[in-house]
């Protein structure tokens, strides 16, 4: 057992390192990170200009949201892209990995985990203190109020991680995947909260966002962290992200097993 | 001189229809790529749409003059999309070293860049774009003069010649860097993001940057005060009128620098 888990560790220090080789494109995720945080900024500025709060909800509290929804952001892109994992079905290198003695959703986690703790400690969280420090945001005061928004961040987290790996390796069964995967990446950017949270939202919107496994992504969290989200509450909600976290990776194993067969089916 | 001008559009029309024929093969994955370009689209303007249901409006724009903006910004975009889109990735050719092949072909190696590819997937976005700006112009009660007709037409021509010779302009950096596709999405990308919203919102020197240095308020912005009929923002309506001749401007510079890099051009061959 702890052989195992130290050979899964291997591949988040051997990723580690492989980031820490990479340095221009840490640093170019870094600009566009910045970039598009500087547009939402502004946007939201403009939003609220001449408006005290919209739906019980300050400006200050969603520069925060904005804030803390980037810097979460910023961490999740830094793993492994869709397009990496639709390519290596495409040429055929997923196969490789079928003979190796692990199993690859989970080292694919390992390997991200270290991609991501590189790029947090040398960009996202020295970055993120600073413009904290200089937009002195909402940010969590208790020390359970901090542990409740890590809890509900590494399940969002986990919930993405299934749904996109789940959906690449639909690769598998469909050579183009074109307009299913911009419906994906659309329902994922709306229904997630990333950059309008869902306090703006039309009621009969906000009710399918509510019943969509995407809420617990970046909502969630980011609802914690800015203090919207507290007491009985959270509780439920964080309910829902398990629950969705249950699902979501069930399905991925479901695909996952059917995916390793069609390979043997196709290899000959 | 005339000659090798025609045998060059001859050749140029011959490579558009073998691209086109080699897109077509597939016809699944052809008309999967324009719906998911259409509806990537459609969901960032779902998504303006969802964010001023609470505050109806930006800086004194709703949601259907926004919508207009994006619409415009789009439709040049995706002409420029069919001409001048693979550009961003000219460099792999020059790291492979296939660059080369296109110097020794009777063509000159612009023209032959740009046949690469006539990518039929921008019908997306221009399906998108029309879409969207029929539906705002009828929205916002609009009735145009002809010459609010011409200074649109300026708009999508002089739009799709800026941000042309912005992706010329990048890919000619990679003449001396090999490498240029990153400055594609690190820099142009987030500016081009950055039209879809009222200029007025950004800070001063964004939109003093985006009017003269990369001139992309010329793209959208401007000639919709224009033909919006938007008097009271900050930028006089009058620019709008500049469009064209900013894109012919822009895009020859642009046009020179990729000239003088391919005249700087060592092969990457080993």
């Amino acid at each position: 057992m702890i052989k195992t888990y130290r050979m899964y560790w291997e591949f988040t220090r051997k990723s580690f390192q492989r980031s820490a080789a990479y340095r221009v494109d840490s640093w170019s995720r870094v600009l566009g990170n910045v970039m598009s945080l500087g547009i939402w900024g502004c946007i939201w500025f403009a939003l609220y200009y001449g408006k005290g709060s919209v739906e019980n909800i300050s400006f200050h509290s969603m520069l925060s949201y904005i804030l803390i929804s980037m810097a979460l952001q910023g961490i999740h892109n830094a793993g492994t892209p869709l397009w990496e994992i639709q390519r290596r079905v495409r040429t055929g290198d997923i196969a490789i990995e079928l003979l190796r003695p692990y199993d690859y959703p989970l080292r694919m986690l390992f390997t991200d985990l270290g991609s991501m703790s590189f790029y947090f400690i040398t960009a996202i969280f020295p970055l993120y203190t600073l413009i904290f420090i200089f937009f002195q945001p909402n940010i969590p005061l208790s020390a359970s109020q901090w542990g409740l928004f890590l809890l509900s961040a590494v399940l969002g987290y986990l919930i993405r991680y299934s749904l996109e790996l789940t959906f690449g390796l639909f690769t598998f069964w469909l050579v183009e995947t074109g307009g299913v995967e911009d419906i994906f990446y659309f329902s994922i950017s709306l229904f997630s909260g990333s950059v309008v949270p869902l306090w703006f939202f039309p009621d009969w919107l906000a009710s399918i966002a509510s019943l969509l496994p995407f809420q617990g992504i970046y909502f969630v969290p980011n609802a914690i962290f800015v203090g919207e989200l507290s007491g009985q509450a959270i509780l439920p909600a964080l309910l829902n992200q398990v629950i969705w976290l249950l699902i979501c990776y069930g399905l991925l194993r479901f695909v996952w097993a059917k995916a390793s067969q069609k390979v043997v089916v196709q290899g000959g | 001189m005339f000659e090798s001008c025609l045998r060059g559009l001859k050749f140029y029309f011959y490579m558009v229809g073998v691209s086109i024929k080699t897109q077509l093969q597939y016809r699944y994955a052809f008309v999967m790529n324009i719906l998911g370009w259409a509806m990537t689209y459609a969901g960032t303007a779902i998504t303006m749409w969802v964010m001023l249901y609470s505050f109806q409006t930006i800086r004194g724009w709703m949601f259907w003059e926004l919508l207009f903006l994006f619409g415009l910004s789009v439709l040049s975009w995706s002409i420029c999309i069919i001409f001048f889109f693979h550009f961003r990735n000219m460099d792999e050719y020059i790291v492979e070293g296939t660059f080369d092949r296109f110097l020794v072909r009777p063509i000159h190696p612009f023209l032959h860049v740009v046949a690469l590819k006539f990518d039929v997937g921008a019908f997306g976005q221009l399906l998108f774009s029309i879409v969207a700006l029929i539906i705002a112009y009828v929205q916002l009660g609009l009735n145009w003069q002809f010459s609010q007709w011409l200074i649109f037409l300026g708009a999508v021509i002089g739009g799709t010649l800026i941000q042309g010779g912005m992706l010329v302009l990048i890919s000619g950096v990679a003449f001396w860097t090999t490498r240029s596709e990153r400055l594609f999405w690190t820099l142009m990308w987030p500016a081009k993001n950055l039209m879809n919203y009222p200029l007025t919102i950004f800070p001063r020197v964004i939109q003093l940057l985006v009017t003269f240095v990369l001139p992309f308020a010329f793209v959208n912005f401007l000639p919709a005060l224009l033909l919006l009929g938007k008097t009271k923002e900050s930028f006089a309506p009058y620019w709008g009128f500049f469009t064209l001749p900013v894109g012919i401007i822009f895009f020859t510079i642009c046009l020179k620098f990729w000239t003088i890099g391919l005249n700087h051009y060592k092969s990457a061959g080993s």
